[in-house]
C-alpha cells in the first residue's frame, strides 16, 4: 500500500522530524507493515519538494531507531524483525511528547501536581473504563 | 567538486559597502540558501564568487584554490537580471551555449523550455520577465554543472513554474550537485535548502542547517504577576539570543534547550509559560530586525 506522507515546510518543526514522526506513526497504527518498501530518498524528496539530504537524514535516524532497514541497491523497508518493538517504541515516543506538553501547560497555568494527577486519573478512567 | 570557501570578503562601491568582511563555507553537495533584505549584498557576493566583480579584500576559493578559467565549464550561473540578447531567439541562445560549453545538452534545454512552455523560436525581446528567468534556468540546468549559482531563480515565475524550478534543484541535489541560491521567497528556501545564511548589510547575521536552526531557536514566552520581576542571570545565559519585554510579558529567543529555559522562567515566577516554534521566516525576521525599544539583544552579529 502506498503511504501518503506530507510535510509542512513552513512549520517550526524541522522537516526531518516531521518525516520521522509520520513514519513512526504509520508503523505504530499499522499503515506501514513489516517488509513494506519506502519511497527512495530522491523520489520522496521530489514528491514532497524538499531537500534530498533532509529525507536521507530522516531515513538514517529511522534506521538507527530500528524502524526501517536499508539495503544498498534495494531500498529502505520497514523492519521485518522487531516491528512490534519499534511499534511500541514509536507509539511511546508520540504519546510521551503529547503528555509532556499537556503537563507543562497545566503546570504553567498554575495547577499543582495533585490537580494534574487528578485530571490524569480522570482521563485514564474515561479511556480505560474496564480497568477501574 | 567543490567546497566553496569565502573568506573575509569585502566589496565597496565608492562610499557604499556592499559586502563587509563576509566569511562563508559552502560544503560540496549541499543546497545552500542565501537570504537577506534587498541590497544586503547577495548579488555582489555571487559576482565576487564568479570573478565578475573584483573583491576589495578577501578571497574566494574552490577546494582551496582560486577560481580557474577552466572551472567555468562546470559552474552555471543564473543572474538576477536577464543577460539574454534581445535580438536573438531562444534557439540561438541554445546554439551559443552549445558552442561554449562541452557538457551542454541542447536536447535537455529544449525539454526544459517545453516544460516552462517557452517557444524556442521567440526572440528574447518578446519574453516576459518570468519567461526570461525560466529561459536562463533552462540553459543553466542543461549544462550538467557541478556547481549552480542561482540568483533569484524563481523571480517573476508563476507558482507552477516556481515549483518546477524547485524540483529541478532537488533533482540536481540528489545527483550531488552543489547549489547556491538566493530567494526572497523564504518558503522556497525552507523547502529546498539544507543550509542557509542570512545576510544583512553585507554581513552574515546567522548561518546554519535549517533543521538545526528550527530545532534550537524557540521563543519562550511568560507572564510575570507584576512588573517587579527579574531575570536573575537569564539575560546573560548564552542560550538566550534576545529578550523582548513588554510590561509583564517577557519573550526570550533561545538558541538551545528551550525546555530548561522555560523551567527557569517558571521558577522565577512567570506563569502561562509557553514555548513557540519558529519557522524560517520568523527566524529571518528576528535576525534582521532590531529589538523593540525595551528589548535587549544579547546576540551580537557574528564576526
Amino acid at each position: 500500500m502506498p503511504i501518503v506522507l506530507t510535510v509542512d515546510p513552513r512549520s517550526g518543526v524541522p522537516i526531518y522530524i516531521q518525516l520521522i514522526e509520520q513514519i513512526k506513526r504509520s508503523v505504530a497504527i499499522g499503515i506501514l507493515a513489516a517488509g513494506e518498501q519506502l519511497p527512495t530518498v530522491k523520489q520522496l524528496a521530489l514528491d514532497l519538494t524538499i531537500n534530498p539530504n533532509t529525507v536521507a537524514k530522516a531515513y538514517r535516524d529511522l534506521e538507527r531507531d530500528g524502524v526501517i532497514e536499508t539495503s544498498p541497491g534495494r531500498g529502505s523497508f520497514v523492519r521485518a524483525n522487531g516491528v512490534a518493538d519499534s511499534t511500541k517504541a514509536a507509539a511511546s515516543d508520540v504519546a510521551r511528547d503529547s503528555i509532556e506538553s499537556a503537563v507543562r501547560e497545566a503546570k504553567s497555568l498554575g495547577l499543582a501536581r495533585e490537580d494534574i494527577r487528578a485530571l490524569t486519573e480522570a482521563a485514564l478512567d474515561r479511556w480505560f473504563p474496564e480497568e477501574r | 567538486m567543490s567546497t566553496v570557501s569565502i573568506e573575509r570578503l569585502r566589496k565597496v562601491y565608492g562610499p557604499f559597502v556592499a559586502v563587509d568582511d563576509l566569511t562563508l563555507t559552502i560544503p560540496s553537495g549541499t543546497v545552500f540558501g542565501l537570504i537577506g533584505p534587498n541590497g544586503a549584498g547577495k548579488t555582489t557576493t555571487f559576482k565576487c564568487m564568479l570573478d565578475l566583480a573584483r573583491p576589495t579584500a578577501g578571497t574566494v576559493r574552490y577546494d582551496g584554490v582560486p577560481l580557474q578559467p577552466q572551472a567555468f565549464e562546470t559552474i552555471a550561473y543564473v543572474p538576477e537580471r536577464s543577460v539574454l540578447y534581445d535580438w536573438m531567439t531562444v534557439a540561438e541562445h541554445i546554439e551559443m551555449q552549445r558552442r561554449t560549453y562541452k557538457a551542454f545538452s541542447p536536447a535537455r534545454a529544449l525539454e526544459l523550455l517545453e516544460e516552462f512552455q517557452i517557444d524556442p523560436k521567440k526572440r528574447a525581446r518578446s519574453l516576459s520577465k518570468g519567461m526570461r528567468t525560466a529561459t536562463m534556468v533552462a540553459l543553466a540546468f542543461a549544462r550538467e554543472a557541478s556547481l549552480l549559482i542561482l540568483d533569484e531563480p524563481t523571480s517573476g515565475l508563476d507558482p507552477i513554474n516556481q515549483r518546477s524550478v524547485l524540483n529541478l534543484m532537488i533533482n540536481e541535489a540528489a545527483r550531488g550537485t552543489t547549489i547556491v541560491f538566493s530567494s526572497h521567497q523564504i518558503g522556497q528556501v525552507e523547502r529546498a535548502a539544507e543550509r542557509i545564511a542570512i545576510i544583512d548589510r553585507g554581513r552574515i547575521v546567522l548561518e546554519g542547517e535549517v533543521d538545526d536552526l528550527k530545532a534550537g531557536r524557540k521563543i519562550i514566552e511568560g507572564i510575570f504577576p507584576d512588573e517587579s520581576w527579574s531575570l536573575d542571570g537569564l539575560d546573560s545565559d548564552r542560550r538566550v539570543a534576545r529578550i523582548d519585554r513588554n510590561g509583564r510579558i517577557v519573550r526570550l529567543l533561545s538558541t538551545d534547550a528551550a525546555g530548561d529555559l522555560a523551567a527557569r522562567m517558571e521558577s522565577l515566577g512567570a506563569v502561562a509559560v509557553r514555548i513557540v516554534d519558529l519557522n524560517l521566516e520568523d527566524i529571518f525576521l528576528y535576525a534582521v530586525s532590531p529589538a523593540n525599544e525595551t528589548a535587549v539583544v544579547v546576540e551580537e552579529t557574528r564576526s
